[in-house]
């Protein structure tokens, strides 16, 4: 083929070349490029970018945005343990045994070295796994960034070293003087401290320990010394009394051995006991304020602290009767019903079943307390003064003279140990006045307190989380508690402190084990000591056999101590009676500081944040006075300003204050909240009295105090049932009935009437397909007789699950957090019935009822199906999941609660400043739960049902290759409920303890007949008395008090 | 189409269609007045507010508003239906009366739906605002995701809410614009500059043809056959926030009818209000005829009484349930401790629509006026007594809590009428306020000259040709000059 001759161009000017084409040909770019002027860096200054420029720029642009787009989200790599600690796997905790600060044992759940849960250690002989709200709480005060760092000499911060020097000499110096070393101390049953503050006696022989309990129990020790010539509390068995009678004594909320006693109380009318022996003890109350024990009583009387002497003066009269003993002609109080005399009956019947308690302080009172006991035969049986209790052994007659001596200039140096008398003295000022006398005061306190302010040393003690300890609570029982943690700060135990100061400069834990080894093994039993010590360390306790508890017989003449009482009675008339009393979650001031206990409501009155003067509403209306008017207390030159709440059951014509607020030195949290109450203690012939005769005035000033509930009546409402234990004998579900006689609503047979499964139990109708119920299906049951509403609890579960605080002003508005409240309701006692204190006193004659309530686990919650985004659904085994990265916060499912347990985040509460407690710091965040999510503002959260334990256990019993057992999961509120109210498990396993106990005729759900099938059965709450008040379901209507929220 | 001329007039006065056009365009074309600006100044400032309420809230949490553990909706919901409630009647008049043929909606639509435009615009900042995590609001929708099957959940009416109001407003939108479309057009070939731009564009080429017309007449049919089951359907949805829940007091099925009939009560009653002001001030008396006032008047008191009925069915099926919670939620409502919401709703909706029975009364501009306030004041009412009194005192009385709004709920609630308001001056200065074609079509046979015309020949003005046709020359109508007739 032809080559192609054909000549393409490509335009004209090819085809008609121009020279100047011709040269533009020969070269490589159409134009010049401007080398030269980039050379010269002319080019940048052009302000126009290059079209070639611009695409390079954005192509490198976009690829490298590109580019870093594509990168992965940063792992954070957790940095494995180069030498593993033996004892720590991330990710499981370690289980460590101690001992609460109130002297029972525990055991501390730590993760990766860090304390961040107290639950109860269910061998302990005291505490028998129960815990109170303090103990739960006391983690927190373990990373409290504002306690001291390290020692304070002379208000500087210094080292260990310079401290003991300076004390030493100091010390030295005191004794050489012949003045005296006086060691202030709370009650020490610490064996292995009192012996280390013996050495330190044995060192400094002028050195004694004084002994002050600002809630003091010296009025009890003295009686029993007078009585039966053994100065010891006792210890009390209410597990053996069918009748308790109990003047004052809040022996379930703060009175001597709370957990311990709710225990032994609760054993004779939970659901168990009703079962078995369809009885229950009775309990018949008599008291000035309206108290946690009074709360949970059978009867209760309101008293004014000046009749209840007298009362008490009655009650031996009628005993005494019955026995044939000697009678007093004086005049006592009778109240409605003949409550006394029907109540000596009573006691009388049940001779050595019976227990008579009272919380006065004073020595007369107590005595005859001691003489009804005797009359009674309750020693050896509900008394034993054989094993007596070491809980309590302050001294008020020896506080009293220390400050004697200390005005004298007797004491030359003065080291206070866990007291803060400046605070909690009655008398602060004249101690404080005293102090300045003493030339060397020294503090083992957390931080500068009241107290320990202007001191020259302090010598900051570990918290007991870092710390040995050892107690022996009872004579006999004694517990250990070991370090869960390095100390955080550079502390040192006092016990440490004293023997260096001693000279004796030992390592504490070596001078443990020898005061162990030689003192408290022997006891227990011959064994190698390093078995026994590991043994020890495990259980955490020991115990000896136990001496037999004696009968005592009472052989005093009770002439003077009946005249002592009666005179005393009228030194207050004509005044408002005041008493004070040590608050159930504060105490007596020590739990100032911790903002969950402050966050954690009363359990009655339900306030937060605040104490408050708590008067009856119908004194309030004669004396014109409303809730939240602020009144001026004043007695003695003292007086502080207060907001007042109508507490239906407090006695007409008494006002009661309650102790532990009022700190100025506590810390942040606690500073400044409410008012000290403690001037109003009275010292009474060397004894600390809780009542005082005061006046009270309005200042026209009214302040709202934080409530977490403000509507006291259940308005009759069936969501409390109650029953009397007479009827409950009769027909087991005579309480709940309303449960058992759904039968309109219900599915029905072939014959027209209503299916009944076996245990009785109706199904009701359903307009939703039932869920299937494979696998486990968790559940809950609640004895509404056994809880006491203490509210530990509920610190439980703020902790176990992260739970913000939220503080006053928030409570204020209704937002505290709390998944898990005790609803508590008053109703009317019925006329006639006991207890009912007649017309006039409508307001002072009232039943209480305890409702713990949590997210019932609905199977057909009415949260789910609102949720747009479907952030909380149900989980295969019956829980009620909330997934709280999806939910966008509409409150649509807490508006569609019917139990109102939802909770939102209205704030981001960590790291928020508004909201300074302990998640808004490094040191603080380190008690959060690793295993549960910290929520973020503006989501719902709720109780979960521990869900995180549940995965433990199922995991662990995989790991163990095994299934899972009832009882192998327990949720946090329930693990340390000191009443065992809680019941947590399977429901599909018919043999796990729930299952049975929602089979039980008691149970009844809450608002069963919306059709939610709550997850949580209640059972009814059994009154051994004639009539309970809501027995029909119509209680009364009670106290409503004002719920005008915030403005 | 027959007009009877003993019917009264639609349009008084002697407008011819030029004065028509030239009555229209007047706010829009010539510099706003003071009473414009002034009404603009408290509006815009009531929109600063709205800003900083709303963005102060997003900042620092819903804990800036007043709702607590137990009354978790309280001013934000209540705002919310309140709004969406207002907007129906612009949808009612717009489509339901359109299919009805009542020409007498002709002069007042356009202003109406507008209102239910910035309304639902209104409404919709509240569901926003009313999320713990507004940023997240999208998850609301059905969106496909990185997350495998998470999706939204069918069930819930706050899922349904959400279809009903993006419909809503896509709808309302699409319906007004259209409407507009011929008006704008009049308003682009009388302007010149910049402004002939803008409308050029936002009249979408409108040319007047007679195949325009016959286009825009059966888009606007279909569009109200569309509107028409919205008008039920959304506050129907609304309620059902409500109704499918189990709090006594919310869970009862007479709220879907209950709620459409309050929303129509208080949309008329916010027509009401918003025109008898416009009318004067932007001196459209001759379109917005005593006799429509007179009309929306006769609306206002039949649904107020279907509301008040419903109020009072309450009453009764509370205490024939024998339901105790049931029966408590309305005792409180009416003598708990927000008593006095509800009588005021009671007052405000049910007594004083009453008075409309009085002919003197419906056709007075004063009293009209203030009963279209009074209106609205008992429907927000009424939606704060649904939603406060209901939730706060529920099954558990250890959970009753009391509602107290905060500075920054008042400022959201007065900022979104600030809002409103904002929005709606803007509208009547740059589009027309009244559907200046559709009320050219009154002109022939429903004004008042037509109808003297009419009398005064003894037979009624018959024109074979109909409206569209003559009202289709309006593309070609240059300011100043007249081509009708």
């Amino acid at each position: 083929m032809d080559s192609n001759n054909k000549t393409y161009w490509k335009g004209l000017e090819e085809l008609n070349p121009t020279p100047e084409f011709e040269a533009l040909q020969k070269r490589e770019f159409a134009e010049d490029l401007p080398i030269e002027e980039i050379l010269s860096g002319k080019a940048n200054d052009s302000s126009v970018m290059p079209r070639r420029d611009f695409l390079k720029s954005l192509g490198f642009g976009v690829g490298a945005v590109a580019l870093a787009a594509c990168n992965k989200t940063p792992v954070n790599k957790a940095v494995p343990y180069l030498i593993k600690p033996e004892e720590i796997t991330p990710g499981i905790p370690n289980y460590y045994t101690s001992i609460s600060k109130d002297g029972y044992g525990i055991l501390v759940k730590t993760r990766e070295g860090r304390p961040i849960k107290i639950e109860g250690n269910t061998n302990c002989p005291i505490g028998q796994g129960g815990v109170d709200s303090a103990g739960h709480a006391s983690v927190i005060d373990l990373y409290d960034s504002t306690k001291l760092k390290s020692p304070l000499l002379k208000g500087i911060e210094s080292s260990w070293e310079d401290v003991d020097a300076f004390v030493k000499e100091q010390l030295a110096k005191t004794n050489a003087a012949g003045k005296k070393i006086v060691i202030l101390t709370d009650s020490i049953n610490s064996p292995s401290t009192n012996a280390a503050i013996a050495d330190f006696v044995k060192a400094y022989p002028t050195a004694k320990q004084v002994t002050y309990d600002a809630v003091s129990y010296s009025g009890i020790i003295n009686a029993n010394k007078n009585s039966f010539d053994k100065a010891v509390i006792p210890s009390y068995k209410f597990d053996n009394a069918s009748v308790i009678v109990s003047f004052g004594a809040d022996f379930l909320g703060t009175w001597i051995s709370p957990v311990e006693f709710t225990r032994q109380y609760v054993s004779q009318r939970n659901a168990k006991h009703l079962k078995e022996t369809k009885s229950m003890s009775r309990h018949i109350q008599f008291e000035t304020e309206m108290s946690l024990t009074g709360s949970n009583a059978d009867v209760r009387i309101p008293v004014r602290p000046s009749q209840s002497g007298l009362a008490l003066i009655g009650l031996y009269n009628g005993v005494a009767k019955l026995a044939g003993a000697q009678t007093f002609n004086v005049e006592t109080p009778e109240f409605a019903g003949n409550i006394i005399s029907k109540t000596a009956k009573e006691l009388w019947e049940n001779k050595g079943k019976s227990l008579v308690v009272a919380g006065s302080n004073d020595v007369s009172t107590q005595i005859l307390v001691n003489a009804i006991n005797a009359l009674l035969g309750n020693y050896g049986s509900t008394i034993d003064l054989d094993n007596a209790s070491q809980q309590y052994k302050g001294n008020d007659a020896e506080v009293v003279e220390l400050v004697n001596e200390m005005n004298r200039g007797e004491v030359g140096a003065l080291i206070v140990y866990g007291v803060n008398p400046v605070y909690s003295y009655p008398k602060a000022a004249d101690f404080a006045a005293a102090l300045k006398k003493v030339a060397l005061k020294v503090s083992f306190a957390e931080r500068e307190d009241e107290t320990a302010k202007g001191f020259e040393v302090i010598a900051p003690d570990h918290h007991s989380l870092e710390a040995w300890t050892d107690a022996e609570p009872r004579k006999g029982v004694f517990l250990i508690g070991q370090p869960t943690i390095n100390p955080i700060y550079d502390t040192r135990a006092a016990q440490k402190s004293l023997l260096v100061w001693a000279n004796n400069p030992v390592e504490y834990l070596d001078y443990v084990k020898n005061v162990w080894n030689t003192t408290i093994f022997p006891q227990v039993g011959a064994g190698i000591f390093q078995d026994q010590w590991d043994n020890l360390l495990r259980t955490g306790f020991v115990k000896t056999a136990g001496a037999v508890a004696q009968p005592y017989t009472f052989a005093k003449d009770l002439s003077t101590v009946v005249s002592t009482i009666t005179n005393s009675s009228k030194s207050v008339s004509g005044k408002v009676e005041l008493t004070v009393f040590k608050h159930t979650n504060v105490g007596d001031g020590r739990g100032a500081n911790n903002p969950l206990l402050q966050e954690c409501p009363d359990p009655v009155s339900k306030v937060t944040w605040d104490n408050y003067v708590a008067i009856s509403p119908k004194f309030g209306q004669d004396q014109g006075i409303a809730e939240f008017d602020v009144v001026k207390v004043e007695a003695n030159g003292y007086s502080i300003e207060l907001p007042v709440i109508l507490q239906p059951g407090q006695a007409y014509g008494t006002a009661s204050i309650a102790l532990g607020y009022g700190r100025t030195a506590a810390g942040k949290a606690g500073n400044e909240v409410g008012k000290n109450a403690y001037p109003f203690v009275s010292i009474v012939n060397g004894s600390l009295q809780n009542f005082n005769g005061v006046s009270i005035s309005k200042t026209g000033d009214s302040i709202e105090l934080a409530r977490t509930q403000t509507h006291h009546s259940f308005e009759g409402r069936d969501i409390i049932r109650e029953t009397t234990i007479s009827a409950y004998a009769k027909d087991p579900s005579s309480g709940s009935h309303g449960h058992h006689d759904l039968a309109e609503i219900s599915e029905q047979d072939e014959k027209g009437g209503a299916k009944r499964d076996k245990y009785g139990n109706l199904k009701l109708l359903n307009l939703w397909e039932d869920k299937e119920k494979k696998g486990h299906h968790w559940g809950m049951a609640i004895d509404l007789n056994a809880c006491t509403g203490c509210g530990s609890c509920i610190i439980s579960c703020n902790i176990e699950n992260n739970v913000a605080v939220v503080g006053r002003d928030e409570v204020r508005r209704r937002r505290e957090m709390h998944w898990l409240r005790i609803d508590r309701y008053y109703s009317e006692v019925a006329e006639g019935t006991e207890g009912y204190m007649g017309k006039d006193s409508k307001e002072e004659s009232f039943e209480v009822v305890h409702q713990p309530m949590l997210c019932q686990h609905c199977d057909h919650a009415p949260c789910e199906t609102v949720c747009p985004v479907l952030a909380t659904m149900h989980s295969s085994e019956g829980l009620n999941q909330m997934a709280y990265n999806r939910c966008f916060g509409t409150r649509y499912c807490a508006n569609n609660c019917p139990y109102k347990v939802r909770r939102f985040n209205w704030f981001n509460y960590t790291d928020n400043d508004k909201f300074d407690y302990y998640m808004n710091n490094p040191m603080g965040k380190l008690v959060l739960n690793p295993d549960v999510v910290v929520r973020s503002r503006g989501v719902m959260e709720k109780c979960s049902m521990c869900v995180q334990r549940i995965q433990a256990g199922k995991l662990q019993a995989k790991m163990e290759n095994r299934p899972l057992k009832d009882g192998d999961i327990k949720t946090a509120c329930q693990q340390s409920c000191p009443s065992n109210a809680i019941v947590f498990g399977d429901i599909n396993d018919p043999e796990s303890e729930v299952s049975k106990l929602l089979h039980n005729e008691r149970t009844y759900y809450v608002l069963e007949s919306i059709g939610v099938q709550p997850g949580i059965g209640y059972m009814t709450q059994v009154r051994n008395k004639e009539k309970a008040a809501a027995e029909h379901g119509h209680g009364g209507h009670g106290h409503e008090a004002k719920e005008e929220s915030h403005s | 189409m027959h007009e009877s001329i003993i019917r009264k007039p639609l349009v008084t006065g002697t407008p011819d269609m030029h004065t028509v056009t030239e009555d229209v365009c007047r706010p829009v074309e010539n510099a706003p007045s003071k009473a414009w600006w002034i009404g603009f100044t408290l509006a815009f400032a009531g929109f600063i507010l709205w800003l900083v309420s709303f963005g102060y809230t997003a900042w620092v949490g819903l804990g800036a508003w007043g709702l607590n553990k137990t009354v978790g909706w309280a001013w934000d919901i209540t705002n919310f239906v309140w709004w969406v409630g207002i907007g129906h009647a612009g949808t009612l008049i717009s489509a339901v009366l359109l299919l009805f043929r009542q020409s007498w909606r002709n002069s007042i639509n356009r202003s109406a739906e507008a209102m239910t435009i910035f309304a639902v615009i209104c409404a919709a900042t509240y569901i926003l605002a009313h999320m713990g995590r507004p940023w997240l609001a999208y998850w609301a929708f059905p969106l496909p995701n990185q997350f495998g099957s998470l999706w939204v959940n069918f069930n819930s009416p706050l899922i349904w809410d959400v279809f009903a109001i993006s419909t809503y407003f896509s709808v309302s939108c699409l319906f007004w614009f259209v409407g507009l479309l011929p008006d704008i057009a009049t308003v682009r070939d009388r302007a010149t500059g910049v402004r002939k731009q803008v409308y050029s564009a936002l009249s979408l080429g409108w040319t007047s043809s007679a195949r325009s017309w016959i286009r825009f007449e059966s888009i606007s049919l279909i569009l109200s056959g569309i509107s028409t089951p919205l008008v039920l359907s959304v506050h129907t949805i609304v309620s059902f926030d409500f109704a499918t829940s189990v709090i006594p007091g919310w869970h009862t099925t007479i709220f879907p009818p209950y709620f459409v009939a309050g929303a129509i009560f208080s949309g008329f009653a916010m027509v009401q209000t918003l025109l008898l002001v416009a009318r004067v001030v932007l001196k459209l008396e001759n379109y917005i005829t005593m006799y429509h006032i007179e009309l929306m008047n006769i609306i206002i008191l039949v649904t107020g009484s279907i509301v008040g009925v419903a109020y009072l069915t309450e009453l009764f099926i509370a205490w024939y349930s024998g339901v105790e919670y049931e029966q408590y939620a309305f005792l409180n409502r009416v003598s708990g401790p927000y008593w006095w919401a509800y009588w005021i709703m009671m007052t405000c909706n049910v007594i004083s629509p009453q008075l409309m029975w009085f002919k003197k009364l419906r056709t007075s501009l004063v009293f009209t006026f203030i009963i279209s306030i009074v209106v609205n004041i008992g429907m927000w009412f009424e939606r704060f007594v649904i939603i406060v009194t209901s939730l706060h005192r529920d099954y558990l009385p250890s959970s009753w809590a009391m509602f107290t709004p905060t500075v920054v709920d008042v400022g959201l609630y007065v900022g979104s009428i600030g809002l409103f308001f904002t929005l709606f001056l803007l509208f009547i200065r740059f589009l027309p306020s009244v559907a200046m074609a559709e009320v050219k079509l009154l002109l022939k046979h429903s004004s008042e000259e037509a109808k003297a015309k009419a009398k005064k020949h003894g037979h009624a003005t018959h024109h074979p040709v109909e409206g569209n046709v003559v009202i289709a020359t309006t593309a070609t109508i240059k300011k100043g000059e007249s081509n009708e007739e």
